[in-house]
C-alpha cells in the first residue's frame, strides 16, 4: 500500500529528472564530441588544451576566486553584524531586496555610475586624480560583480550565525577564551558551512558570467560563459561550446563535492 | 555582551547598504531626468515613463514575463510538492540522498550550462523555440528550489500526525489534504514564491532558449543596454522596483499570516 | 456471560528486515471495558504491540483478531481503535474544535452531530470554553486532554495509549494518572496503555503485561506482579527488590545466606536452585541477635518517606531496607520479615509453568 503511494509521486518527479536533469547532461556530453559539421571528433577536446582556451579557463577560475573572495570578505563582517542589530529581519529583508531587482539593471545602473562622466569619475576628479577610465576594465568588472553576488553570500552566512547555538559562545567566554579566539576557534567553525553554501552560491555562476562581462567588461574579460555563450548563439559551433561546458560541469561537481555539508 | 555594538560596525554597516541601494537609486532618479544621458541631471520630466507606456511591444514582453512567471511557478510548484513528497516517502536513505543530489543538479548549475543543454534538448525533441521553450525552462529550473522549500517543512512534521489521521479514519487523499498539505502550506507559498523570482529573475537561461519572435524583459533588458544607455530602461527599472516591492511586502504578509495560521515550529 | 474478548493476539512475530524480531511470538487478548497497561523498557516491544493494534504496521506472523475476525489486513483508518501519542500529534492547523471534530467530519457526520459529539467529549475532558483556542495556545496537559477527546469522540471501543503521560511534569503526571482511569471507567470502554513507568502501571491498571526483548514475561493484576514475579527481570523491574540465590529444601522451606527460613512457596524439586524475593519495604529494622537475618550498614539515603538503607550480610549478599527508622553506617543490623514475606522463583520459568505450578501446589494444599 505504501509502495504504491510512493510510486504515484514519484512518476513526475522522476519524469522532471530524465526530462531535464540527466538527458540534459548527457546531450552535452554527446554533443561535445561533435564538430560544427556534425562529424564524430575529439578535436574540440585536443582544442580546450590549447594555450588559448587554457588561458581563458584560468583567467575565468581567477576572477572568479577574486569575486568570492572578495565578497566573502565584505559579506562576513556584515552578516556577524547584522544578527547583532535591533531589528535584525528587517535589516536582512533590506540586503535581500536588491537580489529580487533585475541583475541586469543593477549592472546598467554602473554604466551611468562608472562611466566617464559619472558620479564616480567627477570624484575622482573632485579629490584630483583626475577621470580615468572605469568601466570596460578589471575593475569594473570585479565590483559589479561582487555588487551583485553579495547578498548570496551574507544570506547563508547570516542563517548559519542565527542558527549557532548561543549558549556556546557563554561557555567558551566560561572558558576563558578571548573574544577573538572564540571567534577562531567557535564561531567561524560553527558558521562554515553557510561559508562553503556561500562560497558555492557564488563561485559558480562567477565562474560563468557572461552577461556583465558583455555590459561592463567589454569583451575585456572572457569568461567561460562567455566562451560557451559566442559558440552557442554566435559562431554555431555547438561541439566546441558543449566541449567548454562538459568542463563547467566538471568544476561544478568538484566544488559541489568540496563544499558538501559535513552531516 | 551583546549589547556593545560600537560605531564601527554600524558604519561598516552603513556603508555597505550604501552601495548596495546607490546603484538602484541612481537608476531611478534618472528615470526623471529631462537628458538622455545617465549624468548630468538636467530636469524633472516623465517624458520616459510615457514613452515606456506608450511602447506596445514592450507592453506585450512585459505581459509575456508575468505570464510565464506565473504559469512556471504554480506549474513547478506542483511538480515540486510532487517531488517533496516522493523524496519523503522514499524510507531509503541511499535513495533519498541521490535524489536530493540530482534534485540539486540545476540549483547549483551554472545559468549558461542550463540554457546551452536545454537549447539542444528543445533542438533534438523539436520544440519550436519560443513561448513553450521558455515556458518549459523556467518550470524545469524552479522545480528544484520549490522542492527544497517543501522538503523540511515535511520532515518537520511529526509522523505521528499522519498516524494520527490515519487512526482518525482518514484516507490517503484525506492525509494529503486535510494533514499534509495545510501543514506545508508555508513551505508551498515560499516555494511559489522563489519560482516566481527565479522566473522573473532569469537571463541566461532564457537567453538561450528564447526565439526571435518571442522575448522575455530581462532579454529585452539586455538586448537594449548594449546598445547604449536609454533613460526609458530607467524608467522600466523603476516601474520594476516598485512591483517587486509590492510583491516582496504582498509576500512578507502572507509569510506572516502563514506564520500565525500555521502555529507550531513554523520557527522565528 | 458472552465473550468478553475484543482484541486477540495469536503467535504475533513482528521482524523488520533481517534484525532480530521486535515481537516474537507473542498471544494475549484483551477484554471489554478493561484498563490494560504495557510495560517494558525501551525496545521491549510494547509500542509495537500498540502499533500492530491500531494497524499501522502489518504482522511479520501470526494473526490479530478483532471479535473473532482477523485483522491483519484492515488498514488503520478502518478500525475501531483510536490512539492517543506520545507527542499528542494534534493537527496544529487546526483549533481544538477541529481536531475533536476531525474523525467525525472524516465519517461525513452532520454539522449539529458534530457540535453536540464534540462539546460532549471535551466536556468529558473538562475542556468546555476552549474549543475556539489554538493548539499552541494550550499548555502540555491541555492538550494531552484535547488528544484524548479527539480519540473518545469516535466512540471507540478501544482506545490506544503511547506513553500520553511521559512529556508532563510529575505533579501534572500523577493528577492525569486519576484522571484517565477516572475517564476509563466512566466511559467504560478498554485502555490500552503503554508505559515504561512501573508505579504509573500498577497505580491505574486492571491488568499489566509486563514485556522484554519481544517477549511478555508476565501478565496479571497489578498486586499478583508486585508480589509474585515470576522471574529476576519482573522482580528488578517492577519496583525494587531483593534478589538473592537460595535453595529450595522441600516444600515451604528455604535456604539462603546460610540460614532456613519457612515460606509460602512450593512445588520445586527438594535442592532446587532458586532466587528468592524480599521487597525492601518488607524489612523491619531490629537489634542484631533479634532479627533473622543479620546485615551490615554500608549507606543510607534519606528519601523523604523512608529511609534507603543499603548493608551486606555475611555472604556478602546486598540488603536493601526501606525503613522509618534510621540506622548508622558500619552498624551491625538485624532484619526482620514474615514468612510470606518470601517470594521463591524458579530459575527460567515461564509464565504459563508458573501457572500451572502454582495450580498444582494450592491444589494439593486444599486436598490435604
Amino acid at each position: 500500500m505504501q509502495i504504491r503511494t510512493r510510486n504515484l509521486y514519484l512518476i513526475p518527479y522522476l519524469t522532471w529528472i530524465l526530462l531535464f536533469v540527466v538527458a540534459p547532461i548527457l546531450l552535452i556530453v554527446y554533443y561535445s564530441f561533435f564538430n560544427v559539421d556534425g562529424h564524430f571528433t575529439l578535436g574540440n577536446y585536443q582544442k580546450f588544451f590549447t594555450p588559448v582556451y587554457l588561458k581563458m579557463t584560468l583567467s575565468s577560475f581567477w576572477y572568479a576566486l577574486l569575486i568570492t573572495g572578495i565578497s566573502l570578505l565584505i559579506a562576513y563582517p556584515t552578516a556577524y553584524w547584522l544578527t547583532k542589530t535591533k531589528h535584525k529581519q528587517l535589516w536582512l529583508l533590506l540586503i535581500i531586496l536588491p537580489s529580487w531587482i533585475n541583475l541586469l539593471l543593477k549592472a546598467y545602473a554602473f554604466l551611468g555610475i562608472f562611466g566617464t562622466y559619472g558620479p564616480t569619475n567627477k570624484l575622482l576628479e573632485s579629490l584630483g586624480i583626475g577621470t580615468q577610465q572605469i568601466l570596460f576594465t578589471d575593475f569594473s568588472f570585479l565590483f559589479v560583480s561582487v555588487y551583485i553576488f553579495i547578498p548570496f553570500m551574507i544570506l547563508p552566512i547570516y542563517n548559519a550565525l542565527e542558527e549557532m547555538n548561543h549558549s556556546l559562545l557563554d561557555a567558551a567566554n566560561d572558558l576563558g577564551a578571548s573574544q577573538w579566539t572564540t571567534f577562531r576557534r567557535i564561531i567561524f567553525p560553527l558558521t562554515l558551512d553557510g561559508v562553503k553554501s556561500g562560497c558555492q552560491a557564488v563561485f559558480i555562476p562567477a565562474l560563468s558570467l557572461f552577461m556583465i562581462t558583455r555590459l561592463v567588461a567589454g569583451n575585456r574579460v572572457i569568461t567561460l560563459g562567455t566562451a560557451i555563450e559566442q559558440h552557442f548563439l554566435v559562431t554555431q559551433d555547438w561541439g566546441m561550446g558543449a566541449t567548454i561546458a562538459v568542463f563547467l560541469i566538471i568544476a561544478m561537481a568538484f566544488i559541489m563535492m568540496l563544499t558538501r555539508k559535513r552531516k | 555582551m551583546k549589547k556593545k555594538n560600537g560605531l564601527g560596525p554600524k558604519l561598516y554597516l552603513a556603508i555597505v547598504f550604501v552601495i548596495l541601494y546607490a546603484p538602484i537609486f541612481y537608476l531611478m532618479v534618472y528615470s526623471f531626468s529631462s537628458g538622455e544621458k545617465m549624468y548630468n541631471f538636467e530636469g524633472f520630466t516623465l517624458k520616459h515613463y510615457k514613452e515606456v507606456l506608450q511602447d506596445t511591444r514592450l507592453l506585450i514582453i512585459v505581459l509575456n514575463t508575468l505570464v510565464i512567471a506565473l504559469l512556471s511557478a504554480a506549474l513547478s510548484t506542483i511538480l515540486g510538492i510532487c517531488g517533496a513528497l516522493a523524496i519523503y516517502y522514499v524510507r531509503n536513505l541511499r535513495t533519498q540522498n541521490a535524489l536530493l543530489t540530482l534534485n540539486n543538479v540545476l540549483i547549483v548549475s551554472s545559468d549558461v550550462v542550463i540554457g546551452a543543454s536545454f537549447l539542444i534538448l528543445f533542438t533534438i525533441v523539436g520544440v519550436k523555440l519560443g513561448f513553450i521553450s521558455v515556458l518549459l525552462s523556467h518550470i524545469a529550473f524552479s522545480v528544484p528550489i520549490v522542492v527544497l522549500m517543501v522538503l523540511p517543512k515535511l520532515n518537520e512534521m511529526s509522523p505521528t500526525l499522519i498516524d494520527a489521521a490515519r487512526d482518525l479514519g482518514a484516507s490517503r487523499w484525506d492525509i494529503l489534504s486535510k494533514v499534509i498539505l495545510p501543514f506545508i502550506t508555508p513551505g508551498i507559498f515560499a516555494g511559489f514564491f522563489m519560482a516566481l523570482t527565479y522566473s522573473l529573475d532569469d537571463f541566461a537561461v532564457t537567453f538561450f532558449v528564447t526565439g526571435n519572435g518571442f522575448s522575455t524583459l530581462s532579454v529585452e533588458i539586455y538586448s537594449r543596454a548594449r546598445q547604449g544607455i536609454s533613460l526609458s530602461i530607467n524608467a522600466l527599472s523603476t516601474l520594476i522596483f516598485f512591483a517587486t516591492m509590492i510583491m516582496v511586502i504582498g509576500y512578507y504578509f502572507i509569510a506572516k499570516r502563514n506564520q500565525r495560521g500555521a502555529g507550531m515550529g513554523v520557527g522565528k | 456471560m458472552a465473550d468478553q474478548t475484543i482484541i486477540r493476539f495469536e503467535n504475533v512475530t513482528k521482524q523488520y528486515d533481517q534484525d532480530p524480531a521486535v515481537l516474537n511470538d507473542v498471544s494475549f487478548s484483551i477484554e471489554r471495558g478493561r484498563f490494560y497497561t504495557l510495560l517494558g523498557p525501551s525496545g521491549c516491544g510494547k509500542t509495537t504491540i500498540l502499533r500492530l493494534i491500531a494497524g499501522f504496521t502489518e504482522p511479520t506472523k501470526g494473526k490479530i483478531y478483532f471479535h473473532g475476525k482477523v485483522i491483519n489486513d484492515v488498514p488503520a483508518n478502518k478500525r475501531q481503535v483510536n490512539t492517543v501519542f506520545q507527542d499528542y500529534a494534534l493537527f496544529p492547523h487546526l483549533n481544538v474544535f477541529e481536531n475533536v471534530a476531525f474523525g467525525l467530519r472524516i465519517k461525513g457526520c452532520k454539522n449539529d452531530e458534530i457540535n453536540r459529539k464534540v462539546l460532549e467529549a471535551l466536556r468529558f475532558v473538562n475542556l468546555v470554553g476552549y474549543e475556539n483556542r489554538e493548539i499552541k495556545e494550550m499548555s502540555g496537559g491541555q492538550r494531552q486532554r484535547v488528544a484524548i477527546a479527539r480519540a473518545i469522540v469516535n466512540e471507540p471501543e478501544v482506545i490506544l495509549l503511547d506513553e500520553p503521560l511521559s512529556a508532563l511534569d510529575l505533579k501534572l503526571r500523577t493528577e492525569m494518572q486519576y484522571e484517565l482511569r477516572e475517564l476509563q471507567r466512566r466511559l467504560g470502554i478498554t485502555f490500552v496503555f503503554v508505559t515504561h513507568d512501573q508505579e504509573e502501571a500498577l497505580a491505574m491498571s486492571d491488568e499489566i503485561f509486563v514485556l522484554n526483548e519481544g517477549n511478555i514475561q508476565q501478565s496479571g493484576t497489578p498486586t499478583d506482579i508486585y508480589d509474585e514475579p515470576i522471574n529476576r527481570f519482573v522482580a528488578d523491574f517492577i519496583g525494587e527488590s531483593n534478589i538473592v540465590p537460595g535453595v529450595m529444601k522441600e516444600d515451604y522451606l528455604v535456604q539462603c545466606a546460610g540460614k532456613n527460613f519457612d515460606c509460602v512457596d512450593g512445588g520445586f524439586n527438594s535442592n532446587e536452585q532458586v532466587e528468592i524475593v524480599i521487597r525492601p519495604e518488607d524489612l523491619q529494622i531490629t537489634s542484631p541477635d533479634q532479627g533473622k537475618l543479620r546485615i551490615k550498614v554500608d549507606s543510607q539515603l534519606f528519601r523523604g518517606v523512608h529511609y534507603e538503607i543499603c548493608g551486606y550480610d555475611q555472604d556478602g549478599n546486598e540488603w536493601l531496607v526501606h525503613s522509618t527508622k534510621k540506622a548508622k553506617v558500619g552498624e551491625e543490623i538485624g532484619l526482620y520479615f514474615d514468612s510470606e514475606a518470601i517470594h521463591v522463583m524458579r530459575l527460567g520459568e515461564t509464565e504459563e509453568e508458573f501457572d500451572k505450578r502454582l495450580e498444582a501446589y494450592s491444589e494439593a494444599n486444599h486436598a490435604d
